[in-house]
């Protein structure tokens, strides 16, 4: 492994060096976009658009490349030990970057890294069978609260986007439930639709299809306002209950980079993901693209890290 | 319905798709032909190809690639008695006899046909039984789901043809190497042995790979070394040319193959029943119809000795798992064999979750995946009818050549991957893996059927306590469930019964494959 950081890391150097030497930046070499996740899923495609329109509006190819590997902390490391010249990103949501670091040692400080841009917000949403007793998110407290842990509610993988809100939302509003962790949406999905759990959490894209064709009823959505995917849905702020923890997929750039640089950066990402062709992108694939500069996702970014630490120093 | 049957139609007969199906079914033939080679190893190899191709063309290389190689293990099975894959062993008892007695090319019709019918024949189960086994897989909760999965692997562990508690411990080491780290439940990691490499777990890419490829090359290699494998080849050659053979005097006609029509249809049933079975592979599919072939043949003495119906029901059974192997993938999510799990990945990289759900999500491009199963059956007859001749060569083309090429290529797929190079020496690690395993005659198939299945047989058994509360007996409180439990204890002892009557059979057909190899 140290072999290989160390020769990724010289062949960065030479490559790196000649770059730091242009003014041009960043139209002399390709951006590499590096993603914790495996190719086709959610972060994946919301990078691959930034990508399929990055010529256009950054004078340069931007590649995205998938390293999966050892829960994403492969990826974060190789954008680490690339030199800052602000042509080796990171993209990734809060799972790798913040929950892994406040859970397990990491090779890297939270301050280390600092937000370019945020592409999407994502946001946790809780849902039900429309034909079962939870029509409402006051309904599924009371009755949760009647029998605590006798309903159980399929989220996705354990500590994830929609299981963080729920932990939290037990916490606020004092009612137990059963969590059974699953592979991830499709499966949360799935559990719900068949009646082997009684509720789920997951986000919007994975729910449309049900509550459009009225087989499912979203309760309430852990974002500080409703969300175009479901206008409907109430959010739990608006219950009564102090539960925002939403989900970004968010550009990073190690601190070492240039200010200059960065904002170059924000300056061009912004324009190609508010260009129309990537909001059509974004249309085709589920993904509501909405960036956000480097001061609001900074803002996102530690509020994330504010949030997740009161949580997780509850459960340890 | 009208209009994503008229969609897929579009997507399966555009001429890039169609192009990619040939392409696949030549590459297909190919590697198959080649032994060592496999199906599986091509479709691994080109799987990080898929994501940068379009969805539908991608699955037309694939279904090429994996028609062609069923069928391209028979030509070297027959011409030179090495199967030219696992599911080919079977083809080489009675293949390799008739090629002696003079009658190779009746034999390579013979299997060419077999196998067509008998894949046609799976792909058409297929397409008319996922649809509604997808509407009850909604049904199938964790503890139902844990049932199959202890299914897949009793079956898997349990037919390992003469072998079972080899392969009993296979299945269990690949379940343990699946549960190298995450915790599905917490997270927490665990079997890394400190190291943060691990972390992630081990890769399904590299340890297929390297399971079934890399060592299979070091084994060649080795033998190479020995200066034997170049010798025997050598050997084989010489006796083929020295045979000075008629084509025009062996060719197949009707009365001939309507002899062997029953034995193929008798594959077909068979190799369509086992490749359904989650766990369950195309050679012992192609062991048991050629097994059961032979009970009900009119002429039961000739098997062995270059009996085209021999050749008929190998041939047909391990080609009809094909299309029924899709079927647990399709409607459950859950791969029933280590193509279908490469086919699985192959969707999940094109955004498409197998599953319940996925038919219904994608329901044009899913039509115009059938539509390709279908005609790339016809693409398959036709090119591999012109070709035979020049296949049969491919058997021919020395080793030195040709591992150093597949090496190379399994090390860059593996690699291109995972952008990983600890995937690298997870693939060598998994090859040395191979080896051993080899060298201790543990067959291969139970061990990545176990990595396969093992995550999700460890994931479905704790939600289903969780959901149970800790509750064993939550487990079997489900009618499917207990459905599933017995359905699998009537399998079992069908399989029981019907080896135990002929003992001298099975191992006469084992025996053959593996002296042959």
């Amino acid at each position: 492994m140290k072999l290989t950081h160390l020769f990724l890391a010289s062949t960065m150097a030479v490559t790196g060096a000649a770059g730091m030497a242009a003014a041009d930046f960043p139209s002399e070499q390709p951006i590499r976009l590096i993603s914790p996740y495996g190719a086709g899923g959610a972060v994946d495609i919301a990078s691959r658009i930034l990508s399929s329109v990055s010529g256009e509006y950054l004078d340069t190819r931007v590649d995205v490349i998938s390293i999966d590997g050892a829960g994403g902390q492969e990826a974060i490391n190789l954008v680490r030990d690339a030199p800052a010249d602000g042509y080796t990103l990171l993209v990734t949501d809060y799972g790798p970057l913040i929950t892994t670091a406040l859970q397990e040692d990491v090779s890297y400080e939270l301050d280390e890294w600092v937000p370019i841009v945020q592409i999407t917000e994502v946001s946790p949403v809780f849902f039900a069978r429309a034909d079962g007793p939870y029509t409402d998110m006051e309904t599924f407290i009371e009755l949760a609260q009647a029998d605590p842990g006798a309903i159980s509610v399929a989220h996705g993988r354990y500590l994830s986007v929609p299981h963080l809100p729920l932990i939290l939302l037990e916490q606020v509003a004092e009612f137990e439930t059963n969590h059974i962790p699953t592979t991830g949406g499709g499966q949360a999905l799935a559990f719900v639709l068949g009646g082997q759990t009684d509720a789920g959490a997951s986000v919007p894209s994975t729910i449309a299809g049900g509550i459009g064709d009225g087989s499912l009823v979203a309760l309430a959505l852990a974002t500080a306002e409703r969300v175009d995917a479901l206008p409907d849905t109430p959010t739990l702020r608006e219950l009564g209950y102090d539960v925002v923890l939403p989900a970004w997929y968010t550009i990073f750039a190690h601190r070492d980079v240039p200010a200059e640089r960065m904002a170059i950066l924000e300056e061009r990402i912004m324009e190609a993901l508010n260009s129309p062709s990537a909001q059509a992108l974004g249309g085709r694939t589920g993904t509501d693209v909405r960036p956000l500069g480097m001061e609001a996702s900074m803002e996102a970014y530690q509020t994330t890290i504010v949030n997740l630490e009161a949580i997780l120093a509850t459960i340890d | 319905m009208m209009e994503f049957l008229a969609e897929a139609f579009a997507l399966a007969l555009s001429p890039e798709v169609m192009l990619f199906a040939l392409i696949g079914i030549g590459v297909g033939v190919t590697v198959g032909a080649i032994p060592g080679l496999s199906g599986d190893m091509a479709i691994a190899i080109l799987l990080p190809f898929v994501f940068v191709m379009e969805p539908a063309a991608a699955l037309g290389l694939l279904v090429g690639i994996y028609k062609g190689s069923m069928f391209g293990g028979s030509i070297s099975a027959i011409t030179f008695g090495v199967p030219g894959t696992a599911g080919a062993a079977a083809t080489v008892i009675d293949g390799y006899q008739a090629k002696l007695k003079g009658q190779p090319n009746r034999a390579l019709h013979t299997a060419l046909y077999s196998s067509i019918i008998g894949d046609t024949g799976s792909d058409l189960v297929l397409i008319f039984l996922a649809l509604p086994l997808a509407a009850v897989a909604l049904m199938f909760g964790p503890v139902e789901f844990f049932a199959l999965y202890v299914v897949s692997l009793t079956l898997v562990a349990a037919l390992t043809m003469g072998k079972v508690a080899r392969g009993i411990a296979a299945a269990a080491l690949g379940v343990m190497l699946a549960m190298i780290g995450r915790d599905p439940i917490t997270g927490a990691q665990r079997l890394t042995f400190g190291l943060p490499e691990l972390s992630g777990g081990i890769g399904l890419v590299p340890l297929l790979v390297g399971v079934f490829a890399v060592s299979e090359i070091i084994v060649q290699a080795g033998r190479a070394w020995m200066r034997r494998s170049g010798r025997e080849m050598a050997d084989i050659t010489a006796r083929a040319e020295a045979l000075g053979y008629d084509v025009s005097k062996d060719r197949l006609d009707w009365p001939t193959f309507r002899a062997t029509l029953k034995a193929t249809l008798l594959g077909t049933g068979m190799g369509t029943f086992i490749g359904a079975l989650p766990g369950a592979g195309a050679s012992l599919a192609a062991f048991m119809s050629y097994g059961v072939a032979q009970r009900l043949s009119r002429k039961p003495q000739e098997f062995g000795k270059g009996s085209l119906e021999g050749v008929a029901a190998a041939e047909a059974g391990n080609s009809a798992t094909s299309g029924s192997t899709f079927i647990p993938l399709f409607a459950f999510g859950i791969p029933g064999s280590a193509t279908a799990a490469l086919f699985g990945a192959a969707l999940i990289m094109m955004g498409i979750t197998p599953g319940p759900t996925m038919i219904k999500e994608n329901m044009s491009l899913i039509y115009a995946l059938f539509i390709m199963l279908i005609y790339a059956n016809l693409f398959n007859f036709c090119i591999s009818k012109l070709l035979l001749p020049v296949y049969s060569r491919l058997a021919m083309i020395r080793g030195e050549y040709v591992l150093p090429v597949v090496l190379g290529l399994a090390i860059l797929g593996t690699f291109a991957a995972s952008n990983s190079v600890k995937d690298v020496w997870v693939l060598l690690a998994a090859g040395l893996l191979g080896v051993g395993l080899r060298w201790f005659g543990v067959p291969l198939g139970p061990l990545v059927l176990g990595f396969i299945v093992g995550p999700g047989l460890e994931q479905s058994l704790r939600q289903a306590l969780m959901l149970g509360r800790n509750d064993w007996t939550h487990l079997v409180q489900s009618p499917i469930a207990i459905g599933i439990y017995l359905g699998t204890l009537a399998i079992l002892v069908g399989f029981w019964l019907l080896t135990r009557a002929r003992p001298e059979s099975a191992d006469g057909a084992a025996g053959g494959g593996k002296g042959a190899t």
